[in-house]
């Protein structure tokens, strides 16, 4: 997507690799193109699914190629979280039992992501994807991944989250289980 | 006549064409070697078909286990004949990966060297048919013996998605059966098998829980591969084309054949038999039937106990099916399935060092 800077087919390539190995390894973290958040929404986002943004740039360079198709954070596909606080991930869609797929991918945009213990709030995961347990920090209050720990709660519906930072990646699908410590 | 003047029209108008000589197949095929390739965008599929692989595939990994519906594409060759891998590899390829595509343990196969020529012609991808160098394998009913590392990825084509099928054709009911983890209908076919034959008689496809919650097709790969998934270290998706669904084994997940406490989940047995190339006795052996002394790899005839001779002369015998590690086996015949490994005696499901109980039926 030029509109972004962000080259439309390898530079997705990327994220989507990086994506791909946060996704399934949860706790590590993965480089992609910056601004990740971009990079991220660049690679999967157009008119198949809705996106729940309040990124102007953004909403603007997907409407531009006639791939935006808005909708509220309550019903939408993707949702872009750049401020944790105006936004309930409790509320967002969970997919049903029969479909779970149809369940948001929050993507939040953080200042700061690293794997171990560090900035920000430091979760253990466990579960598929990790070998015994990983821990995370992101840099986002223990309340808001309390709140994302609570969307995540009931398997197989529920939330996958993807924490955007600058130039990396770092995921907690809806598998793993999250202790907000 | 005047179809034929319309005809000739269309050939004139079609805009962007080359004219290609017909005077024979193999001036055509010279023809358009240099061309055909323009106007495709970067491994093959458009980028509006990558989003929508790559959204699957997430959601997949995510959910391991279910079955994640995408819209399939045609492809160049016809379903069935692993248009979701392709689809699913190509989404996933770049410049600077290696690709290994595997047909039934073989790299040579028409189908597997076609789908790898379409990778390298399309994706500028290199290829390999050495296991230990391929960051993606893309593969048809096998998994390799030699250990999957976690810098590797495995796509497996998927013909038939859901285990449950076998046991209620309903795609509606078994997709209700899922969401409510109601595998008791498979549970009894399971019994009835031991009612039957005394064992579980399931010889590929074997229905396999994942992370604890749902039931899966490992897709048809034999019994023997299937611990192979259980807590690898490699991500596996699978992927079928023409059920358009796509569904992963994420790394490190437990994967659980169904079985009962006193029927044990058993792989394949190979009772005194080893590969008459190679001379391994822990791999994946497969009957082979073949005019004595023709061989590949020049084992000859000779020295082959257990082979049947038929009346037309041809000759029965095992071989390793994964045909890659067979050739590196033929020239040290004492290699190791994780010889590429810094740590050794890694669990890679039987006749492994530390494959628990799964070996044989000893349990």
């Amino acid at each position: 997507m030029r509109a972004l800077g962000i080259d439309p087919v390898h530079e997705t390539r990327r994220t989507f690799d990086g994506l791909l190995s946060a996704m399934s390894r949860p706790g590590t973290v993965q480089a992609v193109p910056a601004p990740a958040d971009h990079a991220v929404v660049a690679t999967f986002v157009d008119h198949e699914v809705t996106i729940a943004t309040d990124d102007d740039s953004l909403r603007d360079a997907l409407s531009g190629q006639g791939r935006l198709e808005a909708a509220a954070a309550e019903n939408a596909d993707i949702v872009h979280v750049r401020d944790h606080s105006r936004v309930d991930v409790r509320a967002c869609k969970r997919g049903s039992l029969v479909e779970p797929s149809e369940g948001a991918t929050v993507v939040y945009r953080v200042a700061s992501v690293a794997a171990g213990s560090g900035e920000g709030t430091t979760v253990t995961l466990s579960g598929p994807g990790v070998d015994g347990t990983a821990t995370l920090s992101v840099s986002l209050p223990e309340s808001a991944l309390a709140a994302l720990a609570q969307a995540q709660s009931d398997y197989p519906r529920g939330v996958d989250a993807i924490f955007a930072a600058e130039n990396r990646v770092a995921a907690v699908p809806r598998s793993v289980t999250m202790e907000v410590a | 006549m005047t179809e034929h003047t319309t005809t000739e029209s269309r050939d004139e108008s079609t805009g962007g064409g080359t004219a290609v000589p017909t005077d024979s197949v193999d001036a055509a095929l010279s023809a358009v070697e240099t061309e055909g390739l323009s106007g495709y965008n970067y491994a093959y599929l458009d980028e509006h078909t990558k989003r929508e692989v790559r959204r699957s595939m997430l959601k997949a990994v995510a959910i391991p286990g279910h079955q994640v519906p995408y819209a399939s594409r045609p492809m160049p060759l016809a379903r069935g004949w692993g248009t979701g891998g392709i689809q699913a590899s190509l989404s996933l390829l770049g410049p600077e990966d290696t690709l290994k595509v595997i047909d039934q343990g073989a790299d040579e196969s028409v189908n597997a060297a076609n789908i790898r020529r379409l990778a390298a012609n399309t994706a500028e991808v290199s290829t390999t048919a050495d296991t230990t160098e391929a960051d993606l394998i893309q593969s048809r009913h096998r998994i390799p013996e030699e250990v999957l590392t976690d810098d590797q990825r495995l796509v497996l084509q998927v013909p038939i998605t859901d285990a449950l099928r076998k046991v209620d054709p309903s795609d509606a009911a078994n997709r209700r059966r899922h969401a409510h983890e109601n595998y008791g209908k498979m549970w009894v076919h399971l019994y009835e098998n031991v009612v039957e034959y005394g064992e579980i008689n399931i010889a590929s496809r074997y229905p396999t829980m994942v992370a604890g919650r749902y039931l899966m097709d490992p897709s048809p790969i034999p019994r023997w591969d299937v611990p192979k998934l259980d807590d690898a270290d490699h991500l596996t998706i699978l992927a079928a084309g023409r059920e358009a669904r796509i569904y992963a084994v994420p790394p490190h997940t437990a994967v659980e054949p169904l079985a009962f406490e006193d029927r044990a989940f058993t792989v394949e047995r190979f009772a005194e038999q080893e590969c008459h190339a190679c001379g391994s006795t822990d791999t994946y052996l497969v009957e082979v039937s073949e005019e004595p002394g023709s061989a590949a790899g020049g084992a000859g005839g000779e020295g082959n106990g257990g082979a049947d001779d038929d009346a037309d002369g041809f000759e029965t015998r095992y071989a390793c099916n994964d045909s890659s590690f067979c050739a590196k086996r033929r020239g040290d015949p004492d290699l190791l399935k994780d010889h590429h490994l810094d740590r050794s005696g890694v669990d890679w499901g039987p006749a492994t060092p530390d494959a628990d109980g799964n070996g044989g039926g000893e349990a």
